[in-house]
């Protein structure tokens, strides 16, 4: 299935979840923030949540600078 | 009531369909600590105090540097080696002789945290690091004090207010869960002034609509600006049941 992260298109395996994406894309799970479709997943989530075709991902990092 | 003087002062406040006196008086009652007196609490705390904020606690244990001086508005360069908390107090008071600031010098230790809070109606969070962050956020799920939290790197903002007077709302940690993670701040990454300008200066205009009871475009939501195209993200914070901070409440 095709879904969208930060706006780049990619090939997913079908019924992945949101772990398997980051593991898949090799970014960190410490660091990360990452919402569906809009909506933040809270990291606890992340295993539960499956994906689906033409979803859009936004994956990020948290800042602290002030 | 307001006296002469502000009602002349805040005139073009009063003269908004949303504000009139009684927002005005509220802004007046209004007590706002500020944690972080860098580059997003420099914008936020002159707006604050130019508004009318009645009473202002301003905390930071850091001093002036020539380095700050590139983004952190409320600092010249005569300035450096001062305290920013004392420096900005001046500041605010020069702005508006007729609100209270306080400074707190230092950084503070959980308990005198938790007691400010019992004293303030609302908190701004313009820290430069995670651990603070998560500190605060804390303390203020516990004391039930909305918070009002900003953060800028390069390019780059982000900006959200979780109101903790909700038992369902959800916290800073429910979105960043680990102090841990290796997080980007000023000193290593730079930082842009206006970017960081941008989000304080938006904290203040999140805290003022608070006081004048205007909803919030922030509630529960992360903003993400982008600095160079002016682009905003926005994403819904959904409180995160097994969230260690807020979900036992």
């Amino acid at each position: 299935m095709k879904i969208h992260v930060n706006e780049q298109t990619l090939e997913l395996a079908e019924n992945s979840n949101i772990e398997q994406l980051l593991i898949y894309l090799d970014k960190p799970l410490m660091g990360s923030a990452i919402a569906v479709n809009q909506e933040i997943i809270s990291r606890s989530h992340w295993a539960d949540t499956i994906l689906n075709e033409g979803d859009n991902i936004s994956l990020f990092q948290a800042i602290a600078g002030g | 009531m307001l006296n002469d003087d502000e009602l002349l002062r805040y005139s073009r406040h009063l003269l908004l369909e949303d504000v009139g006196e009684t927002g005005q008086q509220a802004l007046k009652n209004a007590k706002v600590l500020i944690i972080g007196m860098g580059g997003l609490g420099s914008p936020a705390s002159l707006y604050l105090a130019a508004a009318g904020v009645g009473h202002i606690v301003l905390n930071d244990f850091d001093h002036i540097e020539v380095s700050n001086l590139q983004r952190q508005i409320s600092y010249q360069s005569d300035d450096i080696g001062e305290a920013k908390v004392e420096v900005a107090k001046r500041k605010l008071q020069q702005i508006n002789p007729e609100i209270k600031v306080r400074s707190i010098n230092k950084t503070m230790p959980e308990m005198q945290l938790t007691m400010e809070l019992t004293m303030a109606d609302l908190v701004l969070d313009c820290t430069d690091n995670m651990a603070s962050r998560q500190l605060i956020n804390k303390a203020c799920v516990d004391a039930k004090v909305p918070l009002i939290v900003g953060a800028a790197i390069r390019f780059e903002g982000q900006l959200m207010f979780f109101d903790h007077s909700e038992t369902d709302s959800p916290c800073y940690h429910c979105l960043f869960p680990s102090s841990e993670e290796q997080t980007l701040n000023c000193s290593n990454s730079g930082i842009i002034g206006p970017v960081v300008g941008t989000i304080g200066t938006l904290q203040a205009l999140e805290a003022i609509k608070y006081f004048f009871g205007l909803p919030s475009g922030i509630k529960n939501k992360l903003k993400l600006f982008d600095g160079k195209s002016l682009d905003w993200q926005t994403f819904t914070v959904n409180k995160d049941p097994k969230c260690t901070v807020c979900g036992q409440h």
